[in-house]
C-alpha cells in the first residue's frame, strides 16, 4: 500500500499567477482539491487496508484546514464551480470529504497535540467561531501564543445554527476541540470583548500585540415592513430564528416541542430552512413564507438552495412564495395571524427594494412564528472601540483585513462581511497572515493578491453521470439523524475517480507524493525542429498546446501550468520534437529489451 | 593549373530520375562541368566497369550514387565506388532510404521470383526457367547478378557521407550540394545537405490549418475526392505525408494539389518516419462516441504502402545491414 | 513446440499495481514494465520489442473512460489497430500484440494474464523472422 509524502518535491507549488482546476480556484482556502480527490481514487477497496491511506489524505487535509470534518457535512461551494456541472454533474467533493472525516474523526480525538515552539508575541483572537478558530490555529503554527476570547460557553460561532440532521453534533465539537488542543491555544469562555471590563486598551495593557476581531453576527434582524418595524414582534409566540436555532443546539427542546401547533416561519435563505425543516421535526405543522419568487433563475428568486426546498417539501413543509408580513395579529398576548400582502418586486436596479400591493393579501394562522430574516453584528462595541468610520460603517481595509483606524486590530468573519463558514475561515487566515507580516515589520501587501484562472475541462469522448445521492425517505426523518447517507469506501473511489484533474500539475502532485512518478517532467519542444503541423495541438486532451508565429516559422509551445507531462504529445510529434525532460522511459524500455536477448 | 576535382556519377537499382534530375540543371549543368570532371556517368556517357576498377583509392573527389541495392552488382559497384571516391553522396530516395522498391521487402524473394518470370500474364514459361546467378553453358560459367532477398538502403551496404534524398531531388539541391563539397563548406559527416525541419514549416497550405485541427470520422485518400487546392490536406481529411517528412522539395507535389507521399524521408532525430506517422494518426483522428475506432482506422486504406512507401529499408522492422553472408547466391 | 515465447507486458501505473509496496513493485517489474500511462507507448517501441527479440507483447491498460490522463488507452488503441496491419504485412500475426482494459490495484491478476498469452504465443509458434 502507497504512502504519501508531502514535502520536497511532493509539495504543492505555489506561484503567483497560475491556473486551478475550477473547484480550487473557487474555495476560498484553496484546498489541495485535486490532489486528495487523486489519492482517494487509489485507495485499495478494502477498508482495512484503505484505513491508513484515508487517514494519510485526513492529516493532509488537516494541516491545511483543521475544521475540514465539518466542511464534509456542511460545505460544496466548490461543486458550484466543478467543470464536471455540465457534462453529467458536479464531482460530489462534499460527501468525498465526509468519506474521510468519518474515519478521521475518530483518530483526530486521539491524536497527540502538536509540540509547538511558541516563541513569538502575545495574539488576542476575539471571537471562538471558524474565523477566529482558523486565525488562532495558523498564528499558532506560526509560532504566536494565542488566546481566544469567547463571549459565550462554547466555541463554534454560527456553526451552532446548523441543525443536527445535516451536522452531526460529535463532528462538530470533536473537530472544535481538537484545534484548540492540537496547537495549544488558550480558550477564555464567558469572556465578552467590549463590554464590561474587557476592552481592547485593556488587551494591549495585558501584552497582546494584535487582535483579530471575529464576533460574528449574532444579532437578528427585526421584521421590518418598508421602514417601520411591523407591529406585534412582542407577543407570545414570536421568536427569531436564529436564537431558536441556538437553543436547540443546547440540546434543551423536547422532541415534540412543537406538536400540535402551526408554525410560520418567515424568510427565504437556507436559514428560514433550516429553522423550517427543525420546526417539523419537533412536530410543528411548518410554513416557510418568503418575500422571494419561486423561480431561481429571476433575479427575485428564493436564495435558499435547491437541495433544502426539496427536501423541505418532501418533510411535508409548506412553501408560499412572494409574500411579506405587514401586520402581526394577536389574541391577547398571543399571537394568532399574520397579514401578509402580495410582493411583486424584491429587487430594483439599485438593491433590495421590495414592493407590495396590498389588495392581495394573505391571512395565515400560526401559534409560533420564527422571524428568520437575516443576522448583523453587535454595533456597539464597535462603535465604542472606534472601528467604524464616520458614515458609521466598519473601517477595514479588505485586503489585509486590517482596521484603518488602530493598526494592531484586524477584522474579519461574518462581522466584516456575512457570507459562508469557508469565506470566514479564508478571513481567519487572511488576518493570521498580516497579523504576521504587522507584528515583523514587513510589507502588508506584497504578494498578497493572487490571480487564478480556473483551467477548463479536459476533453474526452465520454463523461460519467453523477451518482444518485440517497436520502432517508421523507417519512423517516423526522428525528435529528442525519438523513443523506454518505459514501461507502467503493463508492468513494468511484466518485474520485471520476475527477477530470482538470488543474495543473504543479498544483497537485499526487502521483509524485505517493511515488508513481519520480518527478514531473516538463515537456519541452525542440524550436529547431518543430515545423508547426499542429499534430500535438489535437493530440493534447488539455488543450495545453497552441501554434505561434515567430521568427523561425510556427511553432508548438507548451503551456506548463497546463501541461500534464502525459507524453500524448511526445508520442504523436512526427518530428520527434518533442520530449519530456529527464524521461525515464528510454531507459526503462532498453532494460526491457535488453531481457530479450 | 590545377587537376579539376573528379567526380562519379553512379546509378545502382534505380530508375534513372535522379541522373535525370541531374541534367534538369540544363545550363547549370555547363558550369558543373567546367568546375569539375565527370570520370563515370554510366547512364550519359560510355563508361564501363573497368574504367571504375581503375581508378585508385580516394582517386576520385565525390561519388554521387543513385539507386537502392538489391543485387550482387549493385553490391560491388557500391563497395568499389566507396574505396575509390573520397566522399559519398547517397542521391535520392533509393540511396537515401531505399526507395519505393523497398517495399519488396513485405513480399518472399521466392515469390517475386516466381510472379516475375511464372506467373506473370504476360509471360510464356513453359518449363519455369528462372535466371540464375551462375549457369554452366558449352564448357563455361555464365554470370549474373544474384538476386538478393532484401532491399538496402545504400549506408546498410557501405559507409555514406551525405545524402541528399527526393524521389527525385530537385535539381538546385543537387547543385548546391555538389558545390559545398568542392567549396568544402559541409556540415558534419551523415548530415543530409536539405534543410532540416518537416514538410509543414514550409508548406504553402500550413497556414490554412485551424489553431486545432482534427479529423473525425475516416481519413481519405487524395483519389477519393476532389481536394480544395488551397487548404492543408490533413485539415480537410485527406492523408498527407507532410508532417513526418523532410521539407526542401519545394512542394511540388502540394503545388500540384497532391498530398506529400514521404519522398524526402525523415527529419533527423527520426530514424523511422512511417512508424512515428501511425502514432500521429491514432492522435489525429477522432472517434467519437459513436464511432467505430477500428473501421476508422482501416479507412486508411493501405497503411503499410502510405507510410513506408520510400522508406522501408530503414523502418524499424525493414532495416538490415548487408554482411557477407546474407548475399545469398540461390 | 518447445519454445519459449518471449513476451513483453507494459502496464499502466494508475491501473496496475499501484497498491503494491515499492519493493514488490521493483520485483513486479520483472514481468511487466510499468509505464505512467499506456499511452506513452508509441508504435516504434513497440516494433522495437519485435525487432529486438520479442515473441509477443501485452499492454495492460486502464478501463475503457478511466484513463487518468482522458485518453491515452483509448489512442494507443486506435494506434494498435495501425500496427497490427503492419505488423500483419510483416508475417507477424494481430494476435501477437494484445491489449487489456481492465483496473487491477494489487497486480494480482498479472501472473494470469501473462501466462494466458505465453499459451496463446506459444500456439502460434515462434515469430516469422522473415522480413524482419
Amino acid at each position: 500500500m502507497w504512502h504519501t509524502v508531502s514535502k520536497g518535491t511532493a509539495a504543492v507549488e505555489p506561484a503567483v499567477k497560475q491556473y486551478l482546476p475550477p473547484c480550487q480556484e473557487q474555495c476560498p482556502i484553496n484546498e489541495d482539491i485535486q490532489r486528495t480527490n487523486v489519492l482517494i481514487s487509489l485507495l485499495p477497496e478494502d477498508p482495512d487496508k484503505a484505513a491508513p491511506g484515508i487517514l494519510q489524505i485526513g492529516d493532509y487535509l488537516y494541516e491545511k484546514n483543521p475544521l475540514f470534518p465539518v466542511c464534509g457535512y456542511v460545505c460544496g461551494l466548490c461543486e458550484l464551480e466543478c467543470n464536471y456541472h455540465a457534462k453529467g454533474g458536479a464531482i460530489k467533493r462534499r460527501l468525498l470529504k465526509r468519506f474521510i472525516s468519518d474515519t478521521y474523526i475518530p483518530y483526530l480525538e486521539g491524536r497527540d497535540e502538536w509540540s509547538l515552539i511558541k516563541h513569538k508575541e502575545n495574539v488576542a483572537i476575539v471571537g471562538g467561531g471558524p474565523a477566529g478558530l482558523m486565525a488562532g490555529y495558523d498564528l499558532s503554527k506560526r509560532g504566536y501564543r494565542v488566546t481566544i476570547f469567547e463571549a459565550s460557553d462554547r466555541l463554534g460561532g454560527a456553526l451552532w445554527l446548523i441543525p443536527r440532521y445535516r451536522l452531526p453534533e460529535r463532528v462538530l465539537v470533536s473537530t472544535l476541540e481538537a484545534m484548540v488542543r492540537m496547537v495549544g491555544m488558550d480558550v477564555k469562555f464567558n469572556t465578552r470583548i467590549g463590554e464590561g471590563k474587557w476592552n481592547l486598551d485593556r488587551l494591549r495593557n495585558e501584552g497582546y500585540k494584535a487582535v483579530f476581531i471575529a464576533q460574528g453576527t449574532p444579532t437578528p434582524r427585526t421584521l421590518t415592513f418598508g421602514r417601520d418595524p411591523v407591529e406585534g414582534q412582542d407577543l407570545s409566540g414570536v421568536m427569531y430564528g436564529h436564537t431558536f436555532l441556538y437553543e436547540v443546539s443546547h440540546g434543551n427542546i423536547r422532541p415534540d416541542y412543537f406538536s400540535g401547533k402551526k408554525i410560520l416561519v418567515i424568510g427565504g435563505g437556507n436559514v428560514a430552512f433550516d429553522v423550517a425543516r427543525t420546526a417539523r421535526r419537533l412536530g410543528g405543522e411548518t410554513t416557510v413564507v418568503a418575500l422571494e419568487r419561486e423561480d431561481k433563475t429571476s433575479r427575485d428568486g428564493i436564495p435558499a438552495d435547491v437541495e433544502e426546498i426539496r427536501g423541505a417539501w418532501e418533510e411535508g413543509i409548506r412553501i408560499v412564495y412572494s409574500r411579506g408580513v405587514q401586520r402581526i395579529i394577536g389574541e391577547g398576548e398571543r399571537m394568532r395571524q399574520i397579514a401578509c400582502p402580495r410582493c411583486v418586486q424584491v429587487y430594483d436596479d439599485k438593491g433590495f427594494h421590495p414592493v407590495f400591493d396590498s389588495a392581495d393579501t394573505l391571512l395565515l394562522d400560526g401559534d409560533v412564528l420564527i422571524v428568520t430574516v437575516g443576522q448583523g453584528p453587535d454595533w456597539t462595541p464597535l462603535r465604542s472601540e472606534g472601528l467604524v468610520d464616520d458614515r458609521g460603517r466598519l473601517a477595514v481595509d479588505p485586503l489585509t483585513l486590517q482596521s484603518r483606524n488602530k493598526e494592531w486590530v484586524f477584522v474579519g468573519g461574518d462581522l466584516r462581511k456575512i457570507g459562508f463558514m469557508v469565506e470566514a475561515m479564508h478571513d481567519g487566515l487572511a488576518a493570521a497572515e498580516s497579523i504576521e507580516r504587522y507584528l515583523q515589520g514587513l510589507d502588508m501587501t506584497e504578494g498578497r493578491k493572487r490571480l487564478f484562472e480556473a483551467q477548463d475541462i479536459p476533453l474526452r469522448r465520454h463523461y460519467l453521470s453523477e451518482p444518485e445521492v440517497v436520502w432517508i425517505p421523507p417519512e423517516k426523518r423526522m428525528h435529528f439523524q442525519l438523513f443523506e447517507r454518505g459514501f461507502t469506501l467503493k463508492e468513494a473511489i468511484e466518485e474520485a475517480r471520476r475527477c477530470l484533474s482538470c488543474g495543473p500539475c504543479i498544483a497537485c502532485k499526487a502521483c509524485v507524493s505517493i511515488g508513481l512518478r519520480e518527478s514531473l517532467n516538463p515537456v519541452e519542444v525542440l524550436a529547431d525542429r518543430c515545423c508547426g503541423c499542429g499534430i500535438c495541438v489535437s493530440a493534447c486532451f488539455y488543450n495545453a498546446i497552441q501554434l505561434k508565429d515567430v521568427e523561425m516559422g510556427r511553432i508548438s509551445v507548451t503551456d506548463p501550468f497546463k501541461c500534464k507531462s502525459c507524453g500524448m504529445c511526445v508520442a504523436a510529434c512526427p518530428s520527434g520534437a518533442r520530449t519530456l525532460r529527464d524521461d525515464p522511459l528510454e531507459g526503462i524500455l532498453n532494460r526491457t529489451y535488453s531481457q530479450l536477448s | 593549373m590545377a587537376e579539376k576535382p573528379k567526380i562519379a556519377i553512379c546509378w545502382l537499382g534505380a530508375c534513372g530520375g535522379c541522373d535525370e534530375a541531374v541534367v534538369d540543371l540544363n545550363e547549370g549543368l555547363l558550369d558543373v562541368v567546367e568546375a569539375v570532371s565527370i570520370e563515370l556517368w554510366p547512364v550519359a556517357m560510355d563508361f564501363k566497369y573497368d574504367h571504375l576498377v581503375a581508378f585508385e583509392t580516394d582517386e576520385i573527389a565525390v561519388g554521387l550514387v543513385s539507386g537502392h541495392v538489391r543485387n550482387s552488382e549493385h553490391a560491388e559497384v557500391a563497395r568499389l565506388l566507396r574505396d575509390r571516391c573520397r566522399l559519398i553522396i547517397a542521391l535520392g530516395a533509393c540511396a537515401c532510404f531505399g526507395g519505393t522498391p523497398g517495399l519488396a521487402n513485405l513480399v518472399p524473394r521466392e515469390e517475386i521470383l516466381d510472379a516475375i518470370y511464372r506467373k506473370a500474364p504476360s509471360v510464356v514459361n513453359p518449363e519455369g526457367t528462372i535466371p540464375q546467378a551462375e549457369t554452366p553453358w558449352e564448357g563455361e560459367t555464365l554470370r549474373l547478378p544474384a538476386f538478393l532477398d532484401h532491399v538496402y538502403a545504400l549506408n546498410q551496404v557501405v559507409d555514406v557521407d551525405y545524402y541528399i534524398p527526393g524521389c527525385p531531388p530537385p535539381p538546385e539541391l543537387i547543385q548546391n550540394g555538389v558545390r559545398a563539397v568542392l567549396t568544402e563548406d559541409l556540415p558534419p559527416k551523415g548530415s543530409t545537405l536539405a534543410p532540416r525541419t518537416a514538410l509543414c514549416e514550409t508548406c504553402p497550405r500550413n497556414k490554412t490549418k485551424p489553431m486545432r485541427f482534427e479529423i473525425h470520422g475516416a481519413i481519405r485518400r487524395i483519389h477519393e475526392v476532389e481536394a480544395d487546392p488551397e487548404t492543408c490536406f490533413l485539415a480537410d481529411g485527406i492523408l498527407c505525408m507532410g508532417p513526418a517528412t523532410r521539407t526542401g522539395c519545394g512542394e511540388t507535389c502540394i503545388r500540384t494539389n497532391t498530398p506529400c507521399r514521404g519522398c524526402f524521408g525523415p527529419v533527423p532525430g527520426v530514424a523511422d518516419p512511417g512508424s512515428r506517422f501511425i502514432s500521429s494518426l491514432a492522435a489525429l483522428l477522432k472517434v467519437g462516441t459513436t464511432g467505430d475506432p477500428k473501421a476508422i482506422m482501416a479507412s486508411i486504406g493501405d497503411p503499410v504502402g502510405y507510410l513506408y512507401r520510400f522508406t522501408h529499408p530503414i523502418s524499424t522492422l525493414g532495416a538490415r545491414r548487408l554482411t557477407e553472408a546474407s548475399e545469398e547466391t540461390p | 513446440m518447445g519454445y519459449e515465447p518471449k513476451l513483453v507486458c507494459f502496464s499502466c501505473k494508475f491501473g496496475w499495481g499501484y497498491l503494491k509496496d515499492p519493493g514488490d513493485l521493483e520485483a513486479g517489474a520483472s514481468l511487466s514494465t510499468p509505464v505512467e500511462c499506456s499511452g506513452r507507448l508509441d508504435a516504434l517501441h513497440l516494433l522495437r520489442a519485435f525487432k529486438e527479440g520479442a515473441d509477443g507483447v501485452l499492454i495492460l491498460a486502464c478501463e475503457e473512460g478511466h484513463c487518468h490522463f482522458q485518453e491515452g488507452n483509448f489512442r494507443t488503441l486506435k494506434m494498435l489497430y495501425l500496427l497490427q496491419d503492419v505488423l500483419s504485412a510483416h508475417g507477424i500475426e494481430k494476435e501477437r500484440v494484445r491489449m487489456e482494459f481492465s483496473r487491477d490495484p494489487e497486480g494480482t491478476s498479472i501472473p494470469d494474464r501473462l501466462a494466458r498469452m505465453r499459451a496463446s504465443l506459444s500456439a502460434l509458434g515462434p515469430l516469422n523472422r522473415t522480413f524482419l
